[in-house]
């Protein structure tokens, strides 16, 4: 029993899915993320942790270039998905977003039926040629994301009359309908109550299968539950990334330690 | 180990609490090791019953420990050196509780020990033997309070000099009962007593590991040094000591 959960816990893919080196941000003369050199995992989940402020949403909002909204925001170094720049000229951000999902702190579903949240992406980006297909995959997306039976009757209800947990979930099932390869959460869960936190989680280690994840959480005991690799950021520097159960019981750093055990903020 | 304290001071509280009790515990083992071996060879009875009657108080810190590090696993999350303070905590105050065990039978065995014909020399060669386990256990709970693993590795090398001890005992109570047989029931007491003895040196010494894992993370890779050698060496009563 013991070896079955750790064989779970084990990284079992060692696919290098996104690859960063030598990031700098700049917002404006602030330097907000200091040479960050990082390997992200295939079928993974990684948790960002760290501080307020220390640049985790950020470095976590270069991965899709989030960023480039920000008209002061400057971004230098080399981040590849799969082998390619995706600050490269000629990658599209929007398309980039599409294989680059993002959930939010806060639900934040359209103010249009369920269906349609879903149905959002998927269309814009041409996914289906018809109507049957378009409901075949927000069929699916719903399911991924765990939410199908509760909105299954309703699917023309408004998206933003269901319960927050229910509206992360959709959130989660609109960001999964564009087939994306990597799932970008930052903070999924901190406007959840327990049990809804429960669900997300739960759902976050069966995306793992099929998606890269990465998640910024403040909760250390979220990061520990579902994360099989953790980066620990502080001040802009990535001070340490390694296995969750190490860093967890046994950390190199002493900022690490310092932090996880409660003694900075 | 870590300098700073926690932003939550309720946290910092309660680690020290529960090393308090721990060390609380230390001290009256230590203590009771010394006693059982004093009352041994001076033959006090009084003083046996004494160790008898306070080995119960170790019991009760053991549970309290327990308890303890029980809610402060609910209730704090540990993790790092914190996790790993608590999981130590808990594996110090069980073989502390054997260690304590083994004193209170030294401790019941003086009892019956007085009624007979006293064993040349075999009483202060046991004390010899206890004060190496106590010595043992007062720097394994040094190197616990400094977490100074260097001094934890002395510790558990130290092990081999009670077991060296413990099979020196063992020939010679061999050859007492081998020479007498009035000496029979004495010697299997005393024999028991200095087996009791050197399994003490083996909870000290995981005392020690458990430091060296609170400090480093890591337990030692390499195995215990162990000098007992009287399960697999058969008795030869013309051997020398190795």
């Amino acid at each position: 029993m013991n070896d079955m959960t750790r064989l779970e816990r084990k990284v079992d893919q060692k696919t290098i899915k996104i690859s960063a080196r030598d990031v700098q941000v700049f917002y404006g003369e602030t330097h907000a993320i200091k040479d960050v050199s990082v390997d992200i995992l295939d079928n993974t989940v990684t948790a960002f942790i760290g501080p307020s402020g220390c640049g985790k949403s950020t470095f976590l909002r270069c991965l899709n270039r989030m960023n480039d909204t920000i008209d002061i925001c400057r971004v230098e170094g080399k981040i590849e998905m799969d082998g390619a720049d995706i600050y490269a000229k000629r990658v599209d951000p929007v398309q980039l977003r599409a294989q680059v999902g993002m959930v939010f702190q806060k639900p934040n579903p359209f103010p249009k039926s369920i269906y349609d949240n879903v149905a959002y992406g998927p269309r814009i980006h041409g996914l289906a040629s018809n109507k049957a297909e378009l409901d075949e995959i927000v069929e699916k997306a719903l399911r991924r994301g765990a939410i199908w039976d509760e909105v299954k009757d309703r699917l023309d209800e408004p998206g933003t009359g269901l319960s927050g947990g229910q509206q992360q979930r959709l959130c989660i099932a609109r960001a999964v309908a564009t087939a994306p390869e990597v799932l970008l959460m930052d903070e999924p869960c901190s406007a959840l109550d327990p049990i809804a936190t429960a669900q997300v989680e739960e759902l976050i280690d069966e995306l793992r299968r099929d998606y890269s994840v990465v998640i910024v959480t403040h909760s250390m005991q979220q990061a520990a539950r579902v994360s099989q690799k953790t980066a620990f950021f502080h001040l802009g520097n990535l001070v340490e990334y390694g296995d969750t159960g190490d860093i967890f019981t046994n950390p190199e750093d002493p900022r690490t330690e310092s932090y996880i055990t409660g003694r900075i903020g | 180990m870590m300098e700073q304290k926690h932003i939550v001071s309720g946290f910092d509280r309660d680690l020290e609490g529960i090393q308090a009790l721990i060390m609380k515990m230390g001290g009256m083992v230590e203590t009771e090791i010394s006693l059982a071996a004093k009352s041994l060879e001076l033959r006090d009875e009084e003083l046996a019953r004494s160790v008898v009657q306070s080995d119960r108080q170790v019991d009760n810190l053991e549970e309290q420990v327990d308890e303890e590090a029980a809610r402060l696993l609910a209730l704090r999350s540990p993790t790092a050196g914190d996790l790993r303070t608590v999981l130590t905590v808990m594996k110090i105050a069980a073989n502390l509780e054997r260690v304590g065990d083994y004193s209170k039978n030294m401790a019941k065995r003086t009892s019956i020990l007085v009624e007979m014909q006293p064993v040349s020399g075999a009483a202060s060669a046991l004390r010899r033997q206890a004060r190496a386990v106590e010595l043992m256990l007062r720097d394994a709970l040094d190197a616990y309070i400094q977490r100074d693993a260097d001094l934890a590795q002395d510790v558990r090398e130290r092990d081999r000099e009670v077991d060296q001890m413990y099979n020196s005992l063992f020939r010679e109570f061999l050859t007492h009962m081998m020479e007498d047989p009035r000496n029979i029931t004495a010697c299997m007491h005393l024999h028991f007593i200095a087996k009791n003895i050197e399994r003490m040196g083996d909870h000290v010494t995981s005392i020690a590991e458990e430091v060296i894992y609170l400090v480093t993370g890591a337990r030692p890779e390499d195995d215990r040094p162990k000098g007992d050698k009287t399960s697999t060496t058969p008795y030869d009563p013309g051997g020398e000591d190795d």
